[in-house]
């Protein structure tokens, strides 16, 4: 199937919400659609804290371990172009063009009142609300204001305070920058192209369920002969995302780098493609 | 239905803030301790207000010494322990700062101390028929259990414990010793009071005329001391009686011992024998010739008897010298034969009894009883050995006085006057060593050794103690659970003493045992399995037997078919053998429903030996002893729980499930299936799905998993602590899990797992980590090192603090950088290989010095812990670090499922490129389908199905084994809950190739496991050398990781290179990486070891290239001198055989 005279890859969205969205790719190949999911996974920059130093941390959790967790927090990455990542960057370590400083200090004071008193929960949870960020566009995502993220639980007498430098990254580096939890992927819910072959014990209508994608194509019919030639052609999809930035946005970005990666490409086959003919003379 | 499983995640939380003071969260934890806990608290607390040692002190009685004035014996001295006192850990008098006086576990743990309490006696002594004299003395700190009633956390609730910085469960049931937790393992013993016959090809080596026919008893003192007395059997139809006394051994005539137990007749001993069976000719010939053959010792009476008795053993035994030989003799029979009977009378009938069952064995009436079986044995328990070795010492310090006394008096010593009490107390004065049983104590536990003069009549002296690791929890509640068959047995050739009988079904676990060495030795106890430590109230049981019709002791039976009636080892009567199984049967009901007032506690065993054809020796024996292993089944005639012991188990008939019950013959039913599993073997999922070895590998595998040792990791300062920073609680867990309070101490994760060979990397039982999974922190742990720098350890006796902790003005910079201005390292700082652990400022030469950090990986330092000491008074001189390393999963590290199949980490695989399944999912772990065939780990599956159901629908899911059956299958309902799901019945989901996004060809069996990350980590094991230390002796690379060595190349592989014809290979190997050196030859005589340099400055004719002459002492010459390249080992070999007279000539060619 030539992909180019054929109008083009289509994308037709089959619900979009907050932060999970539902697509049919068609029109293109396997290739096409395997490398948007994989760009979606790993390649899509986000912000996330690459760099924690704490001044102070009395909590019963470990330096490292803290560090971990607030690595693994969401930050809201709408606004990623504008940072670079620090390694084209002119400063040594880091500078406000590359990074966004966040900050936490905690401390839970002592009531003496209350000490004594064992119906109170003096448990301070420290989650991803109390870090502020010196950047409107990139703190901890926040939507649900009801379940915020937890880093650590405090006692009365602790202190936790430290200094995060969020980083712009990609996901290939370190999973704390992939913008999605999960891609969802399939083709052919009815093994029409008999890509694979169904383990049945007794009955496969019993033992195997009904993709919920196969409500968009037509069942398979028992009658029809099978096409060897047939390609897979479309392609659901579900991204789900961190809440860094919109599903839309993510597959948007992915495209636009998948896009510039094949321009990348392209421009280089051409040097060549040129570069051959001025040598060779064809 | 399986029942629902839950995780209780809130509940357990609330709890968790909120400890209890009334009651614990998982009550199941603290019994199974208590075999250790109460056997301890018997010392002191042994029912009715008398303690073991009481009982030992009244066992060990009075000494006597006389002091020979006025020619003869002189004045007599009689002195004995009244009263032995151990009070609770407590500060010393000497301490002046403290209100609180008492200490707790976790000062003696985070102090590196013993946590020990005083022990004091009450030392008593009169002169002749003279008042009483009672003088207290200490008998130094006696190391005490944790969460006894010698602790100071005895009784204590959560609350509490957790307001002295211990586990809220903690149990206790070990000692603290040295700041190290130390426990007395459980061993296997002979069971006591009861009379077992042997067949032993050993007994020949006694002597001429001795079989290999036998029976033996080992009897048990009230103190819990045991005393085995053996009856040998003559080829010539006569029969000794063998002990052991202060670990000699000694024979004895039976008939001796009998006439001198009570006023008897050759008629009575014979009626009693014989039993009325007079058909019986093989008996009749040889009690004959047994008492024709006595007439030989010339001793008619009991008095002679005794005299002749108390005249050989006078010396051995010790006695007062007043002691006439009729009163030794008594005291023989008292102190040696028979111990656990008082009477006289009843020492005879059991003397009797023993030689009616050796003849019986010699005749082939009755089959040796096999004392490898649970049948036979009964448990040591750690308290009551602790016991026994404190009244060793005491028996030893009486003596170590009377010794002193008697050698004062022999050598005249001025100032020997029974009369001054000032003396005594000098006497003890020079015995401190004797006298110091805290030293001693805490010797043996913290090395195992028994120091014993008796041997305590036990076959081992090393090995009592182990330490309890806390490597994870579930080995430490192993620990407590583990019971060893006794080192001697350890070396015996044959496999006979590690075979799984079948008695002990229920008692011990038939799949929780080590591989290797300590195969079948080392056992688990069963989870319910109970060990009874506290003696039963009995006194009404025989006055029950006589009403159901059992004959008294007096009467010798008539007829074959009269079996003897025995409690505790002493014979109560005889009945025929159908009224002993009525009695038997009518005697259980009482026990279970406690009718006649609770006659019959529970605990009592009822060990009915049915009349059979060459079978065990029949008989109705009755044991109520502490020490003996019991287990809870259900009695089907009323419902009710009855205990049954190993003993009479064997005959009797306990269904397992429901249709094994056969109607008529069935009298209980188990509780439960899993009722025979120990805890660990427990706690695998669906363990009943496996093949049986790998859930053996299972039980040693939890045990080396990265866990959660323990919670209160703030107050711990073990030598190394593993612990898992994500931990999560186990999706698929059996009822057990949560009983025991498991989700306190998480042992692994829980990972999605794919079976399929995928990239190559997962060969030969390697996985694949998702690289994401990896990041977002699976398997992540650290290990907790300690550190101790001890200033004391400078310091020479005598002299003042010389070193003090602290950073003096001419510390370099870059210590600073680590350190404190007290000396100490900074909290959370990292230290590589060389950095300053730690400075001191030494006040001879006012410089500062330091204390390197020798550990190879980096290491954060976690606590610093200031040690002062026991009197809270003095300059600090030791400090305990501990120090954290991280240890991330890397490739080469050990994870293992719950099932036996563990595998390292081969490759952490980018998550693009993983497999996903149609929902996005992408697996933890891929595992290779060819670990599944061969080892049968079907559990494994049905895991990853109930995991990935439970994980789909939020819910934990009950494993406990033997749920499912044929009918009702685990595959099924699993499988519907799956397809409720939307998912595969079978758990297979079309899975896509994360490099092409291509579906796979086949469908991909995907689901939740339990992952356990174990303990094996190749950052302490690989070892790499390229360069390094040589042998100064031989120049090759020295072995050993630590030393940076090399790892042998041996003659396997060297023959293996030959074999492929590599030379160059096999001289790079053995040559130029090894011992490669360049030595001078002489070609003329093919000496190497004539060579010698001529100085250069005698001849002054060095050459050009700065060598220097070189000429053969043997040749005279520097003609033929040549250099080769030579391994230096040769050149070793050389000399040595030079030194034998032996020359190796070497032939050289250009």
């Amino acid at each position: 199937m030539d992909i180019y005279n054929n109008g083009g890859p289509e994308v037709s969205i089959r619900s979009l919400k907050k932060d999970s969205m539902k697509f049919v790719l068609s029109n293109t190949d396997l290739s096409v659609a395997n490398a948007l999911r994989r760009i979606m996974i790993a390649e899509v920059p986000t912000m996330a804290i690459d760099m924690v130093e704490i001044e102070m941390n009395t909590t019963v959790l470990t330096d490292e371990f803290i560090a971990h967790r607030l690595g693994m927090i969401p930050l809201t990455s709408f606004d990623v172009d504008r940072i670079q990542y620090t390694r084209d960057c002119t400063c040594t370590l880091y500078c406000p063009n590359c990074s966004v400083e966040l900050t936490l200090h905690i401390k839970v004071s002592v009531d003496f009142e209350d000490m004594n008193d064992p119906t109170l929960d003096k448990t301070r949870q420290v989650t991803s609300m109390d870090l502020l960020s010196s950047d409107e566009s990139v703190k901890p995502v926040s939507d649900d204001k009801a379940h915020p993220i937890l880093i650590v639980k405090m006692r009365p007498g602790q202190e936790l305070k430290l200094k995060c430098i969020a980083k712009k990254g990609v996901a290939k580096e370190h999973a704390k920058w992939s913008p999605v939890y999960g891609v969802a992927f399939e083709y052919d819910p009815y093994n029409k192209l008999r890509h694979s072959h169904y383990w049945i014990e007794e009955d496969e209508k019993l033992e195997w369920g009904v993709s919920p994608n196969a409500a968009e194509e037509t069942p398979l019919d028992p009658n029809e002969p099978f096409d060897y030639n047939a390609k897979p052609d479309r392609f659901y999809f579900e991204v789900e995302t961190s809440g860094c930035m919109k599903p839309e946005e993510v597959v948007l970005r992915a495209m636009t780098i998948m896009q510039d990666k094949l321009g990348g490409l392209q421009i280089k086959l051409d040097d060549e493609f040129k570069e051959d003919t001025q040598r060779w003379g064809y | 239905m399986p029942p629902i499983a839950k995780f209780n995640t809130l509940e357990r939380e609330r709890i968790f803030k909120n400890p209890s003071d009334k009651s614990f969260q998982t009550p199941a934890l603290q019994e199974l301790v208590a075999p250790h806990i109460e056997s301890f608290n018997a010392l002191m607390d042994f029912g009715n207000k008398t303690g073991l040692l009481d009982l030992a002190l009244q066992d060990i009685g009075p000494k006597a010494v006389f002091d020979k004035k006025d020619g003869g014996l002189g004045n007599k001295l009689t002195f004995w322990v009244d009263e032995i006192m151990l009070s609770k850990p407590a500060l010393p008098e000497k301490e002046r700062y403290s209100t609180t006086r008492q200490i707790y576990p976790t000062e003696a743990r985070e102090r590196l101390n013993t946590y020990k309490g005083k022990m004091q006696a009450k030392l008593a002594w009169r002169v002749n028929d003279g008042p009483v004299v009672v003088e207290t003395k200490d008998m130094g700190m006696v190391p005490v259990m944790i969460r006894s009633n010698r602790c100071n956390l005895e009784g204590a609730f959560p609350k509490e414990l957790v307001r002295h910085h211990e586990e809220s469960e903690e149990f206790g049931g070990y000692f603290l010793v040295n700041g190290i937790e130390k426990l007395i393992r459980l061993l296997i013993v002979p069971r006591r009071n009861h009379v077992i016959a042997l067949i032993r090809p050993s007994f020949t080596n006694r002597g001429p005329t001795y079989s290999h026919y036998g029976t033996a008893i080992r009897c048990t003192r009230l103190d819990q001391t045991s005393q085995t007395n053996t009856v040998h059997y003559l080829t010539d139809g006569g029969s000794m009686l063998r002990f052991a006394w202060r670990k000699q051994e000694y024979l004895v005539p039976t008939m001796l011992i009998l006439k001198a137990l009570i006023n008897t007749s050759d008629k009575e001993i014979f009626d009693h024998i014989m039993q009325g069976d007079m058909g019986n000719t093989f008996l009749t010939d040889r009690v004959e010739l047994m008492l024709r053959s006595f007439k030989s010792y010339g001793l008619y009476t009991r008095e002679q008897c005794l005299a002749y008795l108390g005249d050989k053993f006078r010396i051995v035994m010790n006695f007062p010298e007043d002691f006439t030989d009729i009163e030794v003799g008594e005291g023989i029979l008292r102190k040696i034969i028979l111990v656990h009977l008082k009477d006289n009378r009843d020492k005879f009938n059991l003397l009797i009894f023993m030689i009616r069952k050796v003849y019986a064995l010699v005749a082939g009436e009755c089959a040796p009883d096999n004392p490898d079986s649970p049948q036979h044995q009964e448990v040591l328990l750690g308290g009551f050995l602790y016991g026994s070795i404190i009244k060793e010492k005491i028996e030893d310090w009486l003596n170590a006085i009377k010794a002193q006394i008697s050698q004062d008096v022999r050598r005249n010593v001025s100032g020997v006057d029974f009369m001054d009490n000032r003396y005594i107390g000098k006497v003890c004065k020079k015995l401190t060593g004797h006298q110091d049983i805290g030293a001693k104590m805490s010797y043996f536990l913290a090395t195992g050794n028994l120091v014993s003069n008796t041997g305590l009549d036990l076959q081992q002296a090393t090995g009592y103690t182990i330490v309890a690791e806390k490597l994870n929890f579930y080995r430490f509640l192993a620990h407590f659970r583990c019971i060893h068959r006794g080192s001697f047995f350890a070396e015996l050739k044959t496999t006979t003493v590690r075979k799984l009988l079948p008695e002990a079904w229920g008692f011990l676990c038939p799949v929780h045992t080590p591989d290797g060495t300590p195969c079948g030795l080392l056992n688990h106890l069963s989870h319910t399995c109970k060990v009874i430590t506290k003696p039963l109230d009995v006194s009404r049981v025989p006055a029950i037997l006589a009403m159901l019709g059992v004959t008294q002791k007096f009467v010798p039976a008539h007829g074959e078919d009269t079996v003897v009636v025995q409690l505790d080892g002493r014979i109560v009567g005889y009945c025929s053998s159908k009224r002993a199984k009525e009695v038997a049967d009518k005697l259980r009901q009482y026990k279970v429903s406690g009718e006649h007032k609770g006659a019959i506690p529970l605990d009592v065993e009822l060990g009915y030996v049915p009349i059979s054809n060459g079978g065990e020796y029949p008989g109705l024996y009755i044991f109520s002893t502490p020490a003996r292993m019991m287990r809870p089944v259900r009695y089907l005639e009323n419902g009710k729980t009855d205990m049954v012991g190993s003993f009479e188990q064997v005959y009797m008939e306990i269904a397992c499930m429901d249709d094994e019950v056969r109607p008529g013959e069935s009298t209980h039913q188990e509780l439960a299936p899993t009722s025979m599993l120990s805890i660990l073997a427990n706690l695998t999922p669906f363990s009943d799905f496996n093949q049986s070895p790998r859930n053996m590998y299972q039980c040693q595998m939890g045990k080396q998993a990265m866990g959660t040792p323990a919670t209160a990791l703030k107050y711990r300062t073990d030598n190394k602590m593993y612990r898992l920073q994500t931990g999560q609680t186990p999706i698929v867990r059996p009822a057990l899990h949560s009983q025991y309070g498991m989700d306190g101490f998480p042992n692994g994760m829980n990972a999605v797992v794919a079976v399929i060979s995928y990239t190559g990397y997962d060969m030969e039982d390697a996985m694949i980590l998702n690289k994401s999974s990896h990041e977002r922190g699976f398997g992540y742990g650290l290990i907790y090192k300690s550190e101790i720098v001890d200033l004391g350890d400078f310091r020479v006796r005598g002299e003042p603090v010389l070193h003090h902790f602290g950073l003096g003005l001419d510390a370099p910079r870059a210590w600073r950088e680590k350190l404190d201005r007290d000396g100490l390292p900074c909290i959370g700082v990292t230290l590589k290989e060389g950095d300053p652990l730690c400075a001191y400022i030494d006040d001879t030469t006012g410089k500062t010095s330091i204390k390197k950090y020798k550990g190879l990986e980096e290491a954060i330092v976690d606590e610093v812990r200031l040690l002062g000491t026991d009197n809270g008074e003095g300059e600090l001189q030791k400090i305990h670090i501990k120090l954290r390393i991280t240890r991330s999963p890397i490739i080469g590290d050990k994870f293992s499922s719950r099932h036996g199949q563990k595998g390292v980490c081969s490759q952490k695989w980018p998550a693009v490129d993983m497999p996903f399944s149609e929902s996005g999912i992408q697996p933890d772990v891929i595992i290779n389908p060819h670990a599944f065939p061969s080892r049968m780990t079907i559990g494994m599956f049905v895991e990853s199905l109930a995991g990935k159901s439970g994980a789909l629908h939020g819910i934990a899911q009950d494993a406990t084994p033997f749920t499912y059956n044929e009918n009702h299958t685990a595959a099924d309902y699993f499988g519907e809950q799956l397809k409720a799901a939307g998912y595969n019945y079978h758990g297979n989901e079309p899975m896509y190739s994360g490099i092409t996004g291509e579906e796979f060809k086949v469908d991909i069996y995907i689901g939740v496991v339990y992952y356990q990350r174990l303990r094996h980590m190749v950052s302490d094991k690989y070892q790499v050398r390229t360069t390094g230390p040589v042998h100064n002796l031989t120049m090759q690379p020295v072995k050993g990781r630590k030393r940076a060595g090399g790892i042998r190349f041996g003659e396997m592989e060297r023959d293996s290179l030959l074999a492929h014809g590599v030379s160059f290979l096999l001289q790079d190997r053995l040559m130029n990486c090894s011992d490669y050196s360049l030595c001078t030859v002489c070609t003329k005589c093919g000496s190497i070891t004539s060579s010698v340099s001529s100085s250069p400055g005698s001849s002054g004719n060095t050459s050009a290239g700065g060598l220097r002459e070189v000429e053969c002492r043997t040749c005279r010459t520097g003609a033929g001198i040549d250099q080769i390249a030579l391994p230096y080992v040769f050149r070793y070999l050389a000399t040595e055989l030079m030194c034998m007279g032996i020359k190796v000539s070497l032939k050289t060619q250009p």
